[in-house]
């Protein structure tokens, strides 16, 4: 095995890392917990009624997931906050997105 | 001397050159910077979803945007029977179970185990077949029900929720004459094309573990002594799965 760590020698287009292995625990572990969130969804339509509550606890535990898929199966927990910041934070502007078209879609319910 | 070196070289700062500042390699960065414009791509169709359905909350033309769960409420050999949320759960824990096989293999490749990354990439690939397989029975189903790209005839009226509130979960249902009207046009065509772009992406996914897969029997990985591209592949099957939490919370638990 071959890795560009010494100065030197470090080639941009072929560096790779060296990578350990973590164990598999955690990834089961994600996987319970996504797996009760999906049941937990599945019991929560049919115990509640459609109430903006409701949609309010499906978005929320949707971003639980989203956490837990990014973090652990991507790997995200264990990379440097460098990597992190540039992919996670640009996507800030799809909540902006999000509030704008939500509310114009409204206003144009009101009128139609 | 080359321990000095090296030592004085961690010292340094880490935009200092020489090194990545991300520490992963030029491939896996790049995966990182599409999956982000990818998250975009998404993310403009799901608001598009959003704003139309948020114009048809109160509407004098049509009817409001039909309860999705109410009109994807069938499952496999169960004809006939009210059973919503029951199959997409269904495909939820499929694509769930192959993000963990897939995340195995990524696991088995750290610690150079070719037998094992081959065994989770199979398992990975039936997973994603299977979650295509459903699709195309939903999409089918769908259209057979009379779902079109361009009209909607699944505007739900005061009758037919009515009607829907009547039967309880695994009951015989049947749409009546005057439970259902012609609704807000673009609920099955965003349908389509969300749940389609989806399912492309699921498609490209196979596509590209059954091209690492023939390469970790061929040995490519072994030889190379690293097993990155497993990485990189699972990076995209896992977006895949974030993608489908999104689609699933916005068109049948919302």
């Amino acid at each position: 095995m071959e890795f560009y760590t010494k100065p030197g020698d470090y080639d941009p287009i072929n560096y790779v890392p060296h990578t350990e292995s973590h164990g598999t625990s955690e990834l089961w572990k994600t996987f319970w917990i996504l797996l009760g969130i999906t049941i937990f969804d599945f019991v929560i339509y049919f115990v509640m009624g459609p109430s903006g509550f409701r949609n309010f606890i499906f978005i929320f535990f949707g971003l639980v997931k989203a956490y837990f898929i990014v973090g652990a199966f991507m790997h995200m927990k264990h990379e440097r906050i460098n990597l992190a910041l540039i992919i996670l934070v640009p996507t800030i502007f799809i909540i902006g997105l999000i509030m704008g078209l939500l509310y114009e879609g409204n206003a144009i319910g009101q009128i139609k | 001397m080359a321990n000095q070196q090296a030592a004085a070289f961690e010292k340094q700062p880490m935009w200092a050159g020489g090194r990545s500042p991300f520490n992963v390699s030029y491939g896996k960065l790049m995966m990182w910077i599409f999956l982000l414009s990818d998250a975009f791509t998404f993310s403009s169709l799901l608001v598009q979803y959003g704003a139309q359905r948020f114009s048809n909350v109160q509407s004098a033309v049509t009817t409001k945007w039909p309860d999705p769960a109410s009109i994807f409420n069938h499952f496999p050999f169960m004809h006939g029977f009210h059973l919503p949320l029951l199959f997409v759960s269904v495909m939820t824990f499929i694509l769930i179970a192959s993000s963990v096989t897939m995340v195995l293999a990524v696991e088995a490749g750290h610690r150079n185990s070719k037998k094992e990354v081959q065994r989770y990439m199979f398992y990975t690939i039936l997973g994603g077949a299977a979650f295509l397989g459903c699709q195309a029975w939903e999409w089918a189903t769908f259209i057979h029900e009379g779902a079109r790209l361009d009209s909607n005839m699944f505007g739900i009226t005061e009758q037919g929720y009515k009607h829907l509130a009547s039967v309880g979960f695994g009951d015989h249902f049947e749409w009546e004459a005057g439970d259902r009207t012609w609704g807000p046009v673009p609920f099955a065509a965003l349908f389509f094309i969300v749940t389609g772009f989806h399912g492309f992406h699921v498609f490209s996914g196979v596509v590209i573990n059954v091209v690492v897969y023939i390469m970790t029997i061929r040995g490519v990985f072994e030889r190379r002594g690293h097993y990155e591209m497993i990485e990189k592949a699972g990076l995209y099957w896992h977006f895949v799965d974030l993608v489908w939490v999104f689609v699933f919370t916005f068109f049948y638990l919302i």
